[in-house]
């Protein structure tokens, strides 16, 4: 049977960036956490890890950050495929750095039995420490080590006299998590706590005090320094121009005003000329008899009421009134027809 | 999207003129509505056929064909050559292209899918790079933009008209080409709900399509037997409603925004009389033959009973509808999605339906709106 190194021993340094490639290559031994990778408590066995060689290689050649360490010891392939025997010389070269590395270290399996706590967490398959990892490898677990109380297993006691360095990367990193934690949320006021948030405080008071005086400044930008507005009074002519229309009648000379003269039985009034749908500019078409608004179909009937299209209400008059003889529309003043507004006198003429 | 315009150009003057006429006539708003829901319902319905590459080309040379034969026609050429307008020969055909490329990717994986092959996108990398996949996209696609817009600028002069008078408007007003849709929906609603609301509803829409809809079938392949509803909703939203009625717009709609046939002469004196009426009327005059409710009752004022009828109407349609469909047709599709998902999804899917329900009232019974309180500018 072929030789080749296989795995003993796998572990995680610090500066693991949660990549997940090493699940994806080796799922069985690697477990990626939310905010570390760790090995599974099962493959913290020689004996498992051993059939796994090459995928955990795989994995440690994989992660980008180069954080997979293995301790490596010679032995017999394990149940190489008869047809496709390993291939030692192969096996040799690619693995001949990592034994070179591996040497010099103590094998870790010659250490299992001696029964010292800080041995046992470094690579023991006792389920006691299992137990253990695994109660650090879940949620909230890591506060169950680092204070343990009454029902913990003894192994979880044990670890609290463990130093820091002789516990494995994954339980010594929930130490450091634990403890980061544990700071941040004691906080207490401190110098360099109070001197931040006023810092942040006076930062923002600045931010927003130049977005409000900057937003002043655009407003003003955005008025006007004169403003120029047409007198809302047009005189249009004498009466008599207007009371000769026969009813029904549009009078389209005073549209660039912005309405247009129409004459009903007995009256006249002075109609806008803004559509009531969405304020374009209708056309009065004599043939039809009608305004047609060219944006969306709308029709009116002469006297303003709506018939046709969109348009939800009839248009608007102006104020109209006689002035010296002399008609005068009033632009500052609308009757709306739906409020009932063009039986006010003001809407109209009587001639 | 073919359109129903082929031509007569190639016929005797007598029999080209009665072929136009009758163009003309199937090209009235409710049979143009009817003839392209039909077109699309058999497209979704024959898409493994009709997107053979073989009945493909020949669509593209009988639409090609009949296009231009149409722009032997004095008024309809005056339609398509105007700068303006340019864009839309170019959506038609674009629109086109792409329909067919996605269903006939859809089609072909649909029968690998039904004689159980593997689909054409299998074992395709679900990631692609950013560099040099899409960026070398991205930049060839700036480059081609650059040019044809250069070569565009160059060639078509830019439809200026007068300067602008605040007391004449054009006839007819037309929105830019993309916007015909949104303007033509501005015809059958008020302002308030064809300018704001449909249009917030639109992008707001697409926006939660990716939230509502949870349906794993149809990520990173094409298919259409899978996600049969999803894309039916889509293709009517997108070609009927906002494609086909740009289209409409730019060559069905003349001065006074009357309907004209695409080889009709632009008449703008040319009467066209229509009286268009509230559902209070139709209900309070016409099948009650008693006036309209100018009187309020105790607390309630004389508008709400005016529009009551139409207030039942519309909280029957997208309060209780929801409730009974989910009973019904979108039982399964209701428990798949959930309560707050379902809901979502239906007030979207029915105010989508309510569009086409108005425009095809409109044109039937001249139906003007639901609810008028013109009074506060509710109008539905
Ligand atoms: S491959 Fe390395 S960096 Fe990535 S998750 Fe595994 S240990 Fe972390
Ligand atoms: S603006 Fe007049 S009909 Fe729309």
């Amino acid at each position: 049977m072929a030789t080749k190194e296989l795995v003993t021993k796998v572990w995680i340094e610090d500066g693991c960036i949660v990549c997940d490639a090493c699940e994806t290559s080796s799922p069985t031994v690697f477990e990626v956490t939310d905010d570390t990778c760790i090995i599974r408590p099962e493959a913290l066995s020689a004996e498992f890890t051993k059939p796994l060689t090459d995928s955990i290689v795989e994995a440690a050649e994989e992660c980008p950050v180069d954080v997979i360490k293995f301790d490596t010891v010679a032995g017999e392939a394990p149940d190489a495929p008869a047809g496709a025997p390993a291939d030692p010389a192969e096996a040799s070269v690619e693995k001949a750095p990592a034994a070179a590395a591996a040497k010099p270290a103590p094998v870790v399996e010659a250490k299992a039995p001696e029964k010292k706590p800080a041995a046992a967490v470094a690579g023991d398959p006792d389920p006691a420490i299992q137990s253990l990892l695994r109660a650090a490898t879940s949620r909230g677990g890591a506060a169950a080590i680092l204070a343990p109380d009454e029902g913990s297993a003894p192994a979880v006691k044990a670890l609290q006299s463990t130093p820091s360095k002789d516990l494995p990367p994954d339980a010594r990193q929930a130490r450091i998590m634990a403890g980061t934690k544990k700071a941040s949320e004691e906080g207490g006021v401190s110098r360099r706590g109070v001197l931040a948030g006023s810092a942040c405080g006076v930062g923002w008071l600045a931010l927003g005090g130049t977005t409000a005086v900057s937003g002043l400044a655009f407003q003003r930008f955005m008025m006007p320094n004169v403003l120029e507005e047409p007198d809302p009074k047009v005189r249009v002519g004498p009466a008599d121009v207007y009371s000769s229309m026969n009813p029904g009648e549009v009078n389209e000379e005073t549209k660039p005003d912005g309405f247009w003269i129409i004459r009903n039985e007995g009256s006249i009034a002075a109609l806008n000329i803004i559509c009531t749908h969405l304020g374009c500019i209708p056309n009065w078409l004599p043939n039809d008899r009608k305004f047609k608004c060219p944006c969306h179909g709308s029709g009116f009937y002469p006297d303003g009421i709506n018939f046709e299209g969109p348009a939800p209400r009839p248009l608007e008059r102006f104020r109209i009134m006689l002035v010296d003889g002399i008609v005068t529309v009033d632009r500052s003043k609308k009757f709306q027809y739906e409020k009932g507004e063009w039986d006010n006198p003001d809407s109209y003429v009587e001639v | 999207m073919t359109m129903a315009l082929p031509s007569g150009g190639l016929l005797a003057a007598s029999d080209s003129n009665a072929l136009k006429d009758f163009i003309n006539l199937i090209c009235e708003p409710h049979w143009f509505f009817i003839i392209s829901c039909a077109g699309l319902g058999v497209f979704l319905a024959g898409y493994r056929t009709l997107t053979k590459p073989a009945v493909a080309w020949i669509a593209l040379v009988v639409f090609t064909l009949a296009y231009v034969l149409s722009a032997l026609d004095p008024d309809f050429r005056s339609i398509i050559v105007k700068p303006d307008n340019v864009p839309i020969t170019i959506m038609m055909y674009l629109v086109g292209f792409f329909l067919w490329l996605a269903f006939r990717q859809a089609a072909v994986n649909d029968e690998k899918m039904a004689s159980g092959r593997p689909l054409t996108e299998a074992g395709s990398d679900d990631k692609v790079l950013v560099w040099p996949d899409l960026v070398y996209i991205e930049l060839i696609a700036l480059v081609f933009c650059t040019v044809a817009l250069m070569v565009w600028t160059v060639i078509l002069r830019a439809p200026l008209e007068q300067p602008a008078d605040p007391s004449v408007a054009p006839n007819p007003a037309k929105a830019p080409w993309y916007f015909l849709g949104l303007q033509e929906l501005l015809v059958y609603f008020d302002p308030w709900i064809a300018g704001v609301l449909l249009p917030g509803l639109i992008v707001v829409g697409l926006i939660a399509i990716p939230y509502m809809d949870k349906n794993p079938r149809g990520n990173g392949y094409y298919t259409f037997v899978e996600r049969r509803f999803a894309i039916t909703t889509f293709m009517v939203g997108f070609v009927i409603l906002w494609v086909v009625l740009i289209v409409f717009g730019t060559f069905l709609r003349g001065p006074n925004w009357n309907f004209f046939g695409p080889y009709e002469y632009w008449d703008p004196h040319r009467p066209a009389a229509l009286v268009n009426i509230n559902l209070a009327q139709i209900f309070w005059v016409q099948m009650l033959g008693r006036g309209i409710p100018t009187e309020g009752f105790a607390f309630i004022p004389h508008y709400v009973i005016r529009e009551l009828p139409g207030i039942v109407i519309l909280v029957f349609y997208f309060l209780v509808l929801p409730g009974i469909l989910r009973r019904t047709v979108f039982n399964r599709m209701g428990n798949q999605m959930g309560a707050v998902r379902y809901h979502l999804m239906a007030q979207l899917f029915l105010w989508m339906a309510f569009v086409p329900i108005k425009m095809v009232l409109r044109w039937t019974l001249n139906f003007k709106y639901f609810v008028a309180i013109t009074e506060f500018f509710l109008n539905f």
